[in-house]
């Protein structure tokens, strides 16, 4: 059905392919950029990952000012305050975040201080508080993935009040997105299926929730196709190129996608979950994405029915309903094929969160923004068995 | 109902004067619904237990506002104690603020056509601010709704329609009567002001 209004916006120009990463000097002369700020993680640079980014410089007369590699997993609001400190001492201007959400999030919010001229990132939460045009940043992703690469929202750790922060803008939208399947390579099979699974429910939530438009269900039933086909293939062999690519451009379709059309009740739970427990994203979204799908699956059973089709396991002549709990099925099945591959959980316990620990996550799910976008109303109590279900 | 509306206005858009006229009434539209929606905040505060309920984890002084863009209507609210006080129009300051970006986004939400979800999801509203103080707002403004708003409205309105039972029932008929006072009260110091 399509919507009485919506919008799409979706500026970032894309480079992918076999040695992508080589283009970045130049991509940096385009915009007029001489010194970039590299953003990563010592997990990126122990895998060898940044010699990458440097060869790449070898020959050009753009320089890399800096490599900040203390990124931790869950991006918080002092490294970001830090390195915007850097950031300008170090006179970079521009930036390249290397490394899965935390890197790309911890770069957009160094990048809001220093544009915002501000002292703290804590001031600047919530959404369109963002007023100043940002500094370039190119995003280089080792994983597929957040889909940060080409989102317009950052989610970082407020250590003082321990719960993740938002911030939503146009403005936060990355200037450009490079995948080269090299970056994604090394991923373990663990972190390959998580983030795999983050990027199914991505497209999954923007197909399914409430602000959904026909070219954003185009990204991300494209971006299904692209899960349906190489996620199992990358999980068992890293070494497929093809499917590295292939993952990486799901990740990047789903972020469009979902950029566009937000997402609900999944994320709403898992950005609690990481809060709380500190469960990395993509798990978190993982073992909550087959009962979210049940419980909106009654609301929004067609759009959940379709899904099984693009997931390859569609079965003729079911009601809507019954389709949608294929769906479910289907992405069940899924989950048990990569915890076989991988050992990724797929119970809350399983992933270290405990069951004192459900009424907080509950409290701070409700109040989570991606909620209000979910199709079907969730309070306290729904989310608390959801919650149950899932551990 | 839409196109038939939209069919019968086609001959009056070539009245003269008559995109300023439809301006003006939307704008005192808009303006009348949020004052009647800032005074029934006020009462409902007193009366109905499960907006105290929400509401108990407020922060004491906690403001929000509901604007129109570019330069339309506006209110501000505040929490005191355990009840809500209507500051009068204008965006003072608050903790976490709903801009519609023009009337006609605005006009459906406050006639109970349209839901604040679907505002947001249509792109029709933004929140600048707390998210999770907005979050909780919208959950305090979505019962104020429903003791506001008449049932044949709430299924525009909620995406699951509350049911209110006997004690909603009467809590709403004390809403409703008290509402126009509280309104009136309101009204005369804002015009002093």
């Amino acid at each position: 059905m399509l919507p009485n209004y919506y919008q799409f916006y979706s500026p970032i120009k894309i480079l992918s392919g076999s040695k992508a990463v080589s283009n970045i000097p130049y991509e940096m002369g385009l915009l007029g950029c001489k010194r970039a700020m590299v953003v990563t993680d010592k997990g990126v640079v122990g895998a060898g990952l940044i010699e990458i980014i440097k060869s790449a410089f070898a020959d050009s007369d753009r320089r890399i000012g800096f490599i900040f590699d203390e990124v931790p997993p869950d991006s918080s609001n002092r490294i970001a305050n830090k390195l915007a400190k850097l950031f300008e001492k170090e006179q970079c201007d521009c930036f390249i975040a290397v490394g899965g959400g935390s890197a790309m999030d911890t770069a957009k919010g160094a990048n809001i201080v220093i544009s915002e001229k501000s002292d703290d990132l804590l001031k600047l939460q919530g959404a369109e508080n963002i007023k100043a045009d940002l500094k370039p940043m190119i995003a280089v992703p080792t994983t597929a993935g957040t889909g940060s690469e080409v989102t317009k929202a950052a989610v970082i750790y407020n250590e003082e009040a321990n719960c993740k922060m938002s911030f939503v803008s146009d403005k936060l939208y990355p200037t450009m997105a490079v995948l080269d399947p090299a970056m994604t390579a090394t991923m373990p099979p663990k972190i390959t299926a998580m983030t795999g699974m983050d990027a199914l429910t991505h497209a999954m939530e923007a197909y399914t929730c409430l602000q959904k438009n026909p070219v954003s269900d185009v990204f991300a039933k494209g971006a299904i196709e692209l899960i349906r086909k190489y996620l199992v293939r990358a999980t068992e062999n890293g070494k497929d190129e093809e499917a590295r690519l292939g993952m990486a451009n799901a990740a990047l379709m789903a972020g469009v996608a979902f950029s566009n059309s937000m997402v609900g009740a999944c994320h709403s739970l898992a950005h609690a979950t990481g809060g709380v427990c500190h469960v990395p994203h993509g798990l978190a979204n993982a073992i909550f994405l087959p009962w979210v799908l049940e419980y909106n699956s009654d609301k929004v059973p067609e759009y959940v029915a379709e899904l099984s089709g693009v997931l390859g396991g569609a079965v003729d002549y079911l009601e809507a309903k019954d389709q949608a709990m294929v769906t479910v099925t289907l992405v069940r099945n899924l989950l048990v094929r990569l915890n076989q591959l991988s050992g990724m959980p797929i119970r809350l316990r399983d992933a270290g969160v405990t069951e004192d620990k459900l009424p907080a996550i509950a409290k701070l799910t409700i109040n989570d923004g991606s909620l209000i976008l979910n199709p079907k109303e969730v309070s306290y109590d729904d989310a608390l068995s959801i919650l149950k279900k899932a551990f | 109902m839409e196109c038939t509306t939209q069919q019968r206005a086609c001959p009056l858009r070539s009245l003269p004067f008559y995109p300023v006229i439809q301006s003006k009434a939307k704008f005192m539209l808009v303006d009348t619904m949020m004052l009647f929606l800032g005074s029934a905040f006020e009462v409902a505060s007193k009366y109905v237990p499960e907006l105290k309920r929400e509401m108990s984890d407020w922060n004491d002084g906690r403001r929000f506002a509901l604007c129109v863009l570019p330069d339309g209507p506006s209110i501000t609210l505040e929490k005191r104690g355990d009840t809500v006080k209507f500051l009068g129009r204008g965006v003072q300051s608050p903790d976490v603020a709903f801009f519609f970006k023009n009337l006609d986004a605005a006009v459906p939400v406050f006639v109970g056509l349209n839901s604040t979800h679907n505002g947001f999801a249509q792109g029709k509203i933004m929140i600048q601010g707390n998210l999770a103080y907005a979050m909780e707002v919208n959950r305090a403004m979505t019962l104020v709704l429903a003791y506001l708003f008449p049932v044949i409205a709430f299924k525009h309105l909620f995406k699951a329609p509350p049911r209110l039972g006997v004690s909603g029932l009467i809590n709403k008929a004390k809403v409703y009567m008290t509402l126009v006072p509280q309104a009136v009260m309101n009204l005369i110091v804002i015009m002093k002001k």
